[in-house]
């Protein structure tokens, strides 16, 4: 019995740390940039859709097919921000909201025009099936590369944000653009530069959601609102704080769903609105 | 001045019309006969697409079989086949069948391809008194979903394929073959075909002496079933029967893996049925069971093109390059059973008629005799089912060998039900 729930709670953490990585770049781009962007989940699977084209066209391992993709994505987020979201940010909340909206439409109709309504999954050739045995307890190859991997992103951003010039640039950028500007930063570079980072963020959970999990045209927002609780159960603004809140939130599925099948969603959802009535700031909360 | 009185365009095309008609009307006895019409209505396109793969290939030899023409007696009638796409939808399969109906005045319908598009199908028909012939949804759903009593029965509309009830005896006949220690877990997700399973399903699994494993009804789309491997480990479950879709199935399969899982039986429904659900898995894949309505190896034969099952299979292999799998001989079977009740009809200007020959069909076809007087149920025919395991192929990667006969003897087997190794 014991062995059964340690067990849950392993795969659980494992779990977390692929929704950690959904929501880092929502994070990124709430907690520092101060914007809500809607189609955060459509990014997501319009670039796993981008992965599976790309490896099945070249013939070439997903994992490959990542690193192509990945200065894709970083040059998509920064022309996003510089062409588009730049003309709506810092006059309204709502704008920015509103424009974000509109992609989240276009991208699912798009993809469902182009690529039908089935749904798919991404390979990565033996590393799907490839297991690990510690003790009594088995863990899948890919789960722990995930985690591993979420844990040194949160790691690694957070030092980009909070020790590197970089950083200092956007961090100064989001608290004020106009004292920002005065002493010589641009801000509308610097704003483009982290929509590209929050790009890269996406690709790489792009392509470790559909190695995990299956997608289809209209699975983005349903991404959005695991990266949404994630955020927010952490707390504003904190990386650190959105592992912690993606952990939380797969424990909280896989024990629920031990509870019964159906339980699975609604146990995630209980302990985020749990949370929040107890700790609104979040867990970790920077601001 | 004086004016011409000039003769209008209008009326001119008028009476042109007016002459047109009575030329028509006049020879009646130079007419040709009125071309008869055929109604499919096939999920083309949506998440059933993969129902209507052997659709173009089956018209295309009813067109070379035929040439357009039906043998009737001793006349030939022009016949045509209107197919309409469903979008795997029953809303728009309802509307299209009425579409059919009204518009296209169709003398017969057909359809195919689970109770989604055969159920409104077949309503549609039993409503405007149409006469509908249907295979590929299993009887219990067409019968009692449409609200069938079985002392009355419809009066329009039969279909033939298995029973849900024959299919679990078929499966029951190979898992008690394999040695294991009889528990069973269930993957049994929140749709109709979830639902139906976990209310049919268990008295019969109970009564051959499994034990169900079942972690509850879970919503589709799902993404995580570490809890329910967790519980199929802890249970020390021996055998897996799943009915969800393939996207479902291959999380499931690949996270056991991971997760040193690994059951001596496995079923996957909904899945194993077709050929493009188990290649993904390669070696992983191989013992897979599955039941089989259809196959190569069935003793039957079409009475369109004289082929046997095997000749079927081959030829639609060598034209689409594509491995033949259960749908072919359905496919094929609909339109032998719907050229049968035109042939057989007194009156073809008659839906009654036309009807009748329905109803009295006694007719062998690819996929076996259909008989509506003799199914389970009013209005139904049942044709067998045998089980099977995906094994090692020669000509494909992986080929499906029928393993148990136990209730259809005159189908014959490849082999000997093994376990997943």
């Amino acid at each position: 019995m014991i062995a059964t729930y340690a067990n849950l709670i392993i795969q659980g953490i494992l779990l977390g740390g692929l929704y950690a990585i959904f929501a880092l770049g929502l994070s990124l781009s709430v907690g520092v940039m101060r914007f809500v962007n809607i189609a955060h989940g459509d990014f997501i699977v319009l670039v796993s859709f981008l992965l599976l084209t790309v490896a099945t066209a070249l013939h070439i391992n997903v994992l490959l097919a990542l690193l192509l993709v990945i200065p894709l994505t970083f040059a998509g987020g920064y022309l996003l921000q510089r062409v588009l979201l730049q003309r709506v940010i810092g006059q309204s909340v709502l704008l920015p909201l509103l424009v974000t909206f509109g992609l989240s439409i276009i991208v699912q109709n798009g993809l469902l025009e182009g690529f039908g309504a089935d749904t798919h999954t991404l390979s990565a050739g033996s590393l799907d099936t490839s297991s690990l045995h510690i003790g009594s307890f088995y863990v899948g190859v890919l789960p722990v590369a995930t985690f591993v991997l979420a844990v040194a992103l949160v790691l690694g951003f957070d030092w980009l944000l909070y020790r590197s010039r970089i950083g200092a640039n956007i961090r100064a950028v989001a608290d004020d653009v106009a004292a920002a500007d005065l002493i010589g930063l641009s801000s509308v570079r610097i704003y483009a530069i982290a929509m590209g980072i929050v790009g890269v963020t996406v690709a790489i959970a792009a392509c470790f959601m559909g190695l995990r999990m299956n997608f289809d045209a209209t699975s983005g927002p349903s991404r959005l609102l695991v990266a949404f609780e994630v955020v927010v159960l952490g707390g504003l603004g904190s990386l650190r704080g959105t592992l912690l809140g993606g952990i939380i939130l797969g424990i909280a599925q896989t024990l629920g769903g031990q509870i019964d099948g159906a339980w699975q969603v609604l146990a995630g959802h209980l302990v985020f609105l749990v949370i929040f009535l107890l700790r609104p700031q979040g867990l970790l909360p920077r601001y | 001045m004086r004016k011409t009185p000039a003769v209008d365009r209008r009326s001119v095309l008028k009476g042109v019309a007016a002459s047109g008609a009575a030329t028509m009307l006049g020879r009646p006895a130079f007419a040709a006969p009125r071309t008869l019409k055929i109604g499919l209505v096939a999920p083309q396109t949506g998440p059933l697409s993969l129902f209507s793969e052997h659709i173009p290939f089956v018209l295309d030899q009813v067109k070379r079989a035929t040439g357009g023409n039906l043998k009737i007696g001793s006349t030939n009638r022009p016949f045509e086949i209107v197919v309409k796409d469903s979008q795997s939808n029953p809303n728009r399969a309802s509307e299209v069948a009425s579409d059919l109906i009204l518009k296209d005045k169709v003398d017969i319908m057909c359809a195919f391809a689970t109770p989604e598009t055969v159920n409104p199908v077949s309503d549609q028909c039993e409503l405007n008194g149409v006469p509908c012939v249907s295979n590929d949804a299993p009887l219990e759903p067409w019968f009692f979903g449409r609200h069938g009593d079985p002392k009355k029965g419809f009066d329009w509309t039969y279909n033939y394929f298995f029973s849900a009830d024959e299919v679990i005896h078929a499966m029951l006949a190979v898992w008690t073959r394999i040695p294991t220690n009889k528990k069973l877990g269930v993957l049994w997700p929140n749709d109709n075909d979830g639902n139906a399973f976990a209310h049919v399903m268990p008295p019969p699994i109970k009564e051959a002496g499994f034990t169900i494993v079942d972690p509850g009804r879970f919503d589709l789309p799902a993404n995580n079933f570490d809890a329910q491997i967790s519980a199929f480990k802890a249970a020390g479950v021996e055998g897996v029967f799943t009915v969800t879709p393939s996207p479902e199935f291959t999380v499931f399969w690949n996270s056991s893996a991971q997760q040193g899982f690994k059951p001596k039986l496995v079923t996957p429904g909904k899945v194993a049925e077709f050929p493009p659900g188990v290649y993904p898995f390669g070696d992983r894949a191989t013992n897979f069971s599955i039941e089989v309505w259809w196959s190569r190896f069935h003793p039957f034969s079409s009475g369109m093109t004289g082929q046997t099952s095997a000749e079927l299979a081959d030829e639609y292999e060598k034209v689409s390059g594509r491995q033949a799998s259960m749908g072919l001989g359905f496919r094929h079977a609909l339109f032998e059973t719907a050229f049968d009740t035109l042939k057989r009809a007194h009156d073809l200007d008659k839906h009654e008629s036309v009807r009748d020959a329905l109803r009295d069909m006694d007719y062998k076809s690819v996929v076996g005799p259909v008989n509506f007087k003799k199914g389970p149920f009013p209005n139904t025919s049942l044709t067998p089912v045998v089980g099977g395991q995906w094994r090692k192929g020669k000509k494909w990667p992986l080929e499906l060998v029928i393993v148990d006969n136990k209730y259809a003897k005159e189908i014959p087997t490849g082999g000997e039900p093994a376990a997943m190794t």
